[in-house]
């Protein structure tokens, strides 16, 4: 872990730095513009579904239920008689809402729980380090299962938006521990480097310190774990909502529409093949460019 | 190394400890009446909720109840259910179908995951290389449960080939496609890791000085590059260990495989703490004791590391 935080150091001053040659090195990626395309059709899914469908996802009408797919109802229709198309185009709305909100927090989180640890040393690092300990020993779907069961059982009248803001708690909850590992290595390692010592005799408080002289180095490798981390936060939200512990009916989400065409496999393959494809071309999406980011930013690698 | 074993095992009780405390807190934060339904339609007698209170010190506060039970779990003795069932006998079923299914799966990955990714490192840009790559994308993409789900509609349903649900025995034959259906993540990240392990190494000082010295390369590749590509290797597949036992709670759910993630996530829907505790603090053993092998086998695969 310390050794791309020191490259990185003497790159971060440099007027051509560390980010600038990431970014040559990922334009002349194709799998980042792919990647990077794909990702764009999804956002604008979760933000603008009416551009891709002008059906009411909740809209069922029950002489129609699991009609195979046609011309009128390009994904067929489920139990309901509902437009799979259109609610397939709108559960991406929970996947990526879940899957970029969970990362921003725990990369923030764990990012500035990690620098204060690596800074403060002494007591504050012990109580961050081994609480961060305590939460990763627990396993990640059993952890996020209890969690989800004790304070969602509580609200079983909720609505999208709470149902959501659980789920996002959870996965925050489980991983911040990781990126605050990453980013107190980083940190620790620059501590007591002698820029920093400077910065702090020319009177630079602790958040000019912590904010200018060490986020810097830090950064890199949080913005490599936490572009990998939103593929396997999808996934994960995927997984607990099949599990009924996750989102659940108001929210439109893939995961709930997967588990519940289970049971109708045999005759309508189609409900559970639309859902899984968008699914995984989601998180396929966000897996490219997490590796694009990571072989940009890793200076081991060039 | 028997004294750095040790300290590591010292440090990890404040770990056990706080992470058992917290499942604890959670299952007994978890609304609902343990004694809803329990006694048909009708609310429960007195005299049993006394009873119970006594047994399970459903009365006491939170740190009274956890200090009881973490003294008799150190004990070995892991109490009852709300059934009366020892919960030592449901995790003495549970526990060897959930070994097996994680053997099953370790040797997938293990094999199949280093094989293809040495293969694929040592010759790079090749046509299993790129074979190698598009794979494990895929299989880096496709969440488990839909494979589970996959596996068990094609392979199951379809074609016939493997019954859908495992039966109450979990034989080996019963758990050769679940175990590989969980194998499915760590085999991609596995021959990902070896393919660059083995990539890096193979630009190493000392094994150009092999080379040069005039080592067939097969001795070259065999004892220097795999053997130093090892160490990465063996940590990933050692703590996988310890989360084999958790992708395990979708895909037992799936094949409807009655080891300990089913154990343990029918008993979190049923609020019963007396099992929950007990198998999730097995997890967490696991779990450091995994990570605590794995940094004695560095020693063992790498001379130069000692512990002191």
């Amino acid at each position: 872990m310390s050794e791309p935080a020191s490259l990185t150091s003497s790159a971060g001053e440099a007027p051509r730095g560390l980010w600038d040659d990431a970014w040559d090195e990922l334009k002349r990626r194709p799998i980042f513009w792919i990647s990077a395309g794909l990702i764009l059709v999804f956002i604008l899914m979760a933000a603008f579904p009416q551009l891709f469908t002008r059906v009411d996802p909740r809209w069922a009408d029950l002489s129609l239920s699991m009609e195979p797919p046609s011309s009128e109802h390009w994904f067929g229709t489920d139990r309901q008689g509902r437009d799979v198309y259109a609610r397939t185009v709108y559960g991406a709305r929970a996947s990526i809402v879940v899957g970029l909100t969970a990362t921003v927090l725990t990369t923030v989180l764990g990012g500035l729980l990690g620098m204060i640890a690596a800074y403060r040393g002494g007591w504050v690092d012990i109580l961050i380090s081994r609480g961060g300990e305590i939460l990763l020993g627990l396993p990640f779907v059993l952890g996020a299962i209890i969690i989800l069961s004790t304070f969602a059982g509580a609200q079983s009248d909720a609505g999208p938006a709470t149902i959501m803001m659980l789920v996002i708690a959870t996965l925050t909850a489980l991983s911040w521990p990781m990126v605050a590992r990453i980013a107190r290595s980083a940190v620790y390692a620059v501590k007591s480097a002698d820029y920093v010592n400077a910065a702090r005799v020319l009177g630079a408080g602790p958040m000019r310190i912590l904010f200018r002289h060490l986020l810097p180095n830090a950064l890199a490798p949080i913005v490599v774990y936490g572009s990998l981390l939103i593929a396997t936060f999808v996934s994960a939200e995927a997984t607990l909502s099949f599990l009924g512990v996750g989102l659940r009916p108001p929210v439109i989400s893939w995961g709930v529409a997967i588990s519940e065409s289970g049971d109708f496999i045999r005759q309508a393959f189609y409900l559970t093949l639309f859902p899984t494809i968008f699914l995984c071309a989601t998180v396929l999406a966000f897996v490219l460019l997490g590796d694009a980011v990571r072989d940009a930013l890793d200076p081991k690698l060039r | 190394m028997g004294r750095y074993a040790l300290r590591r095992l010292l440090q990890a009780v404040p770990v056990v400890v706080g992470t058992t405390l917290l499942i604890y807190w959670m299952m007994w934060a978890l609304p609902g009446d343990p004694f809803a339904g329990r006694c048909g339609e009708r609310a429960c007698p007195q005299d049993y909720i006394e009873a119970m209170n006594a047994q399970f010190m459903l009365d006491q506060p939170l740190l009274v109840q956890y200090s009881a039970y973490m003294a008799n779990l150190v004990q070995f003795d892991f109490g009852v259910t709300y059934n009366m069932v020892p919960v030592s006998t449901l995790i003495a079923q549970a526990l060897p179908v959930t070994l097996r299914l994680a053997l099953i799966a370790l040797a997938v990955e293990a094999v199949v995951g280093i094989v293809a990714g040495v293969i694929a490192g040592l010759r790079r840009n090749g046509y299993f290389d790129t074979l190698v790559f598009v794979s494990t994308l895929v299989a880096l993409s496709v969440p488990i449960f839909v494979i589970a789900r996959f596996a068990q509609w094609g392979l199951g349903v379809n074609l016939g080939w493997i019954s859908p649900t495992v039966s109450n025995e979990a034989t080996w034959a019963e758990l050769l496609v679940p175990g590989a259906v969980i194998a499915t993540t760590t085999t991609a990240v596995l021959a990902r890791l070896a393919r660059t392990t083995i990539a890096e190494n193979l630009r190493a000082d000392y094994v150009r000085t092999a080379i040069a010295k005039g080592l067939p390369r097969s001795r070259v590749i065999g004892v220097h590059v795999l053997r130093n590509s090892l160490i990465p290797l063996i940590t990933l597949l050692g703590l996988d260990l310890g989360s084999l036992m958790v992708g395990a709670v979708v895909t037992e759910g799936i094949f409807n495989i009655n080891g300990l993630g089913g154990l343990v996530y029918n008993h979190i829907l049923r609020l019963d703490s007396t099992v929950v505790v007990p198998v999730a603090t097995l997890f967490v053993l696991i779990y450091i004791f995994a990570n605590l092998v794995v940094d004695l086998f560095y020693g063992v695969l790498d001379p130069r590391i000692r512990y002191e």
